[in-house]
């Protein structure tokens, strides 16, 4: 597949598998997800999300099949996805020592981003943290770093977003400023995301997916799906065990 | 290493000096790998003065002056690789520097001569400090003060490339101390056996300059061939 090459699926995944010694973390797992969609994925602990937010990231290689990226292969076309895709974690990837504003313009560099600092403002400004620019991060509340973690990942423009778990460990205020950061940039973007709260993830997606086991039990498009029946299948995959 | 794609002019230069000035930053801010690698040298130079203080005035310590020296700079340096690696791997920073579009051998020289620099400032206040203790100086003149700076940017060149690229492997697993002293010492032992002797070479009374420079280029060749290991593994190393 060409790296340039435009195609109208954020996501082409293919067979894919990661194993870790004999343990199988996702077990021929294949979908495809539209541009501009929004993906929530649902299952239990050890259902093998974060390893495939890992792989579809290119943080970890899948052991077997194929995962494309806006058309660019997670293995063969590592370092061009990477200027492609955005990050959100539980675990904010910013430095606590230095300010938000040297995060920033730190990532903004390393993405070779053309004139960072106006680029830092305006995230700044537009995640409500410009008045605390130059205060360290290790000084920040969960929520004003989560909201700098947002920043973050959108510094070089994205096409596609990964959220691992983004309301993890928020009050209802702070998760409502990342709904409303969340709506403002949606248009733009496809976003993947973890979440084990079925109510916020399925408000949010146009798409849904279970995992277990490493397998997908039920991949379906929002509209098609019935929250009662979804709880029903989703409840049933906890009691599966892990991959 | 220019490439331009999604809009973006990938600059592998522009990478390599913010990784290096993140470090030194943050260092500066938090001066956690200096104080505590010039504490412990510090100590480890008290240590030697209470073995050496029965030894009586009759002990010639220049003999032994190299070798000392470079175990004090080699535990002394474990202490900062480590914490280097840890610093990124705790806030999960790691993760976004391998989310960025870099090439991984940039992030291990950005990191490498982060750690050069703090290892050079370390020595810079503890060899002389080891040497007006010890007086294991006491044959030197002006000249063989520049012949030691050499030996000294040449071992520590190769205890930051290589200890850089064995913090990444061991910053993953349980016992990161230990694991990093285990492989650590043995691989650096070429490089010891030649620094040592090329210290001793030029602080003796009368400096054996063909044993120096013939140290100095194991030394140098030592450095040279690890780096381009590192070079080349580094990017299996952050993988795996």
């Amino acid at each position: 597949m060409s790296g340039t090459q435009q195609t109208e699926l954020a996501l082409e995944v293919r067979e894919l598998s990661r194993t870790f010694g004999a343990r199988k973390a996702l077990d021929k797992v294949s979908f495809e997800l539209p541009r501009g969609a929004f993906l929530s994925i649902f299952g239990p602990n050890g259902a093998g999300k974060t390893t495939m937010l890992k792989v579809l990231s290119t943080l970890t290689p899948p052991s077997k099949g194929t995962a494309l990226v806006t058309g660019l292969d997670v293995v063969k076309d590592a370092v061009e996805l990477r200027e492609r895709i955005g990050f959100i974690s539980h675990n904010p990837l910013l430095y606590p020592d230095l300010t938000a504003e040297e995060n920033l313009e730190f990532f903004a560099d390393l993405y070779c981003i053309d004139d960072p600092k106006a680029r830092v403002k305006e995230l700044l400004t537009a995640v409500e943290l410009n008045h605390r620019r130059l205060d360290a991060v290790r000084t920040f509340s969960r929520g004003m770093i989560q909201r700098l973690s947002i920043a973050r990942s959108l510094l070089h423009k994205p096409d596609v977003i990964f959220l691992d778990e983004p309301y993890s460990g928020l009050d209802p205020h702070a998760m409502d400023i990342l709904d409303s950061l969340i709506e403002q940039v949606r248009a733009e973007h496809t976003f993947v995301m973890i979440s084990h709260d079925l109510q916020k993830g399925l408000e949010l997606c146009s798409h849904a997916l279970i995992l277990a086991k490493g397998k997908i039990v039920l991949f379906d498009e929002r509209e098609a799906i019935d929250p009662d029946a979804f709880a029903a299948t989703y409840r049933a995959t906890v009691g599966m065990g892990v991959s | 290493m220019a490439a331009k794609t999604q809009g973006l002019h990938i600059s592998g230069m522009r990478q390599f000096k913010a990784i290096l000035k993140k470090d030194i930053v943050m260092e500066l801010r938090t001066k956690e790998m200096l104080t505590s690698m010039g504490l412990y040298a510090l100590l480890v130079l008290l240590i030697y003065y209470v073995a050496l203080s029965q030894a009586g005035s009759s002990f010639d310590v220049t003999n032994i002056a190299g070798g000392l020296l470079w175990l004090a700079i080699v535990f002394t340096s474990l202490l900062g690789l480590n914490r280097s690696l840890v610093h990124e791997k705790d806030q999960g920073c790691l993760d976004a520097l391998l989310l960025a579009p870099v090439d991984r051998p940039v992030i291990f020289f950005g990191k490498a001569i982060g750690n050069l620099v703090f290892l050079l400032i370390v020595e810079v206040f503890v060899v002389p400090l080891f040497m007006l203790i010890f007086q294991a100086g006491k044959y030197a003149n002006l000249s063989a003060v520049g012949w030691l700076a050499l030996v000294l940017v040449a071992g520590s060149v190769g205890i930051a490339g290589v200890g850089t690229l064995l913090a990444t492997m061991s910053v993953n697993t349980t016992g990161k101390d230990f694991v990093l002293a285990v492989l650590f010492i043995p691989i650096m032992f070429p490089l010891l056996l030649a620094v040592v002797a090329a210290t001793w070479a030029i602080l003796k009374a009368s400096p054996d300059m063909a044993v120096y420079w013939k140290m100095l280029a194991v030394a140098g060749g030592y450095d040279a061939i690890m780096l381009l290991a590192a070079y080349a593994l580094y990017e299996f190393v952050l993988g795996a």
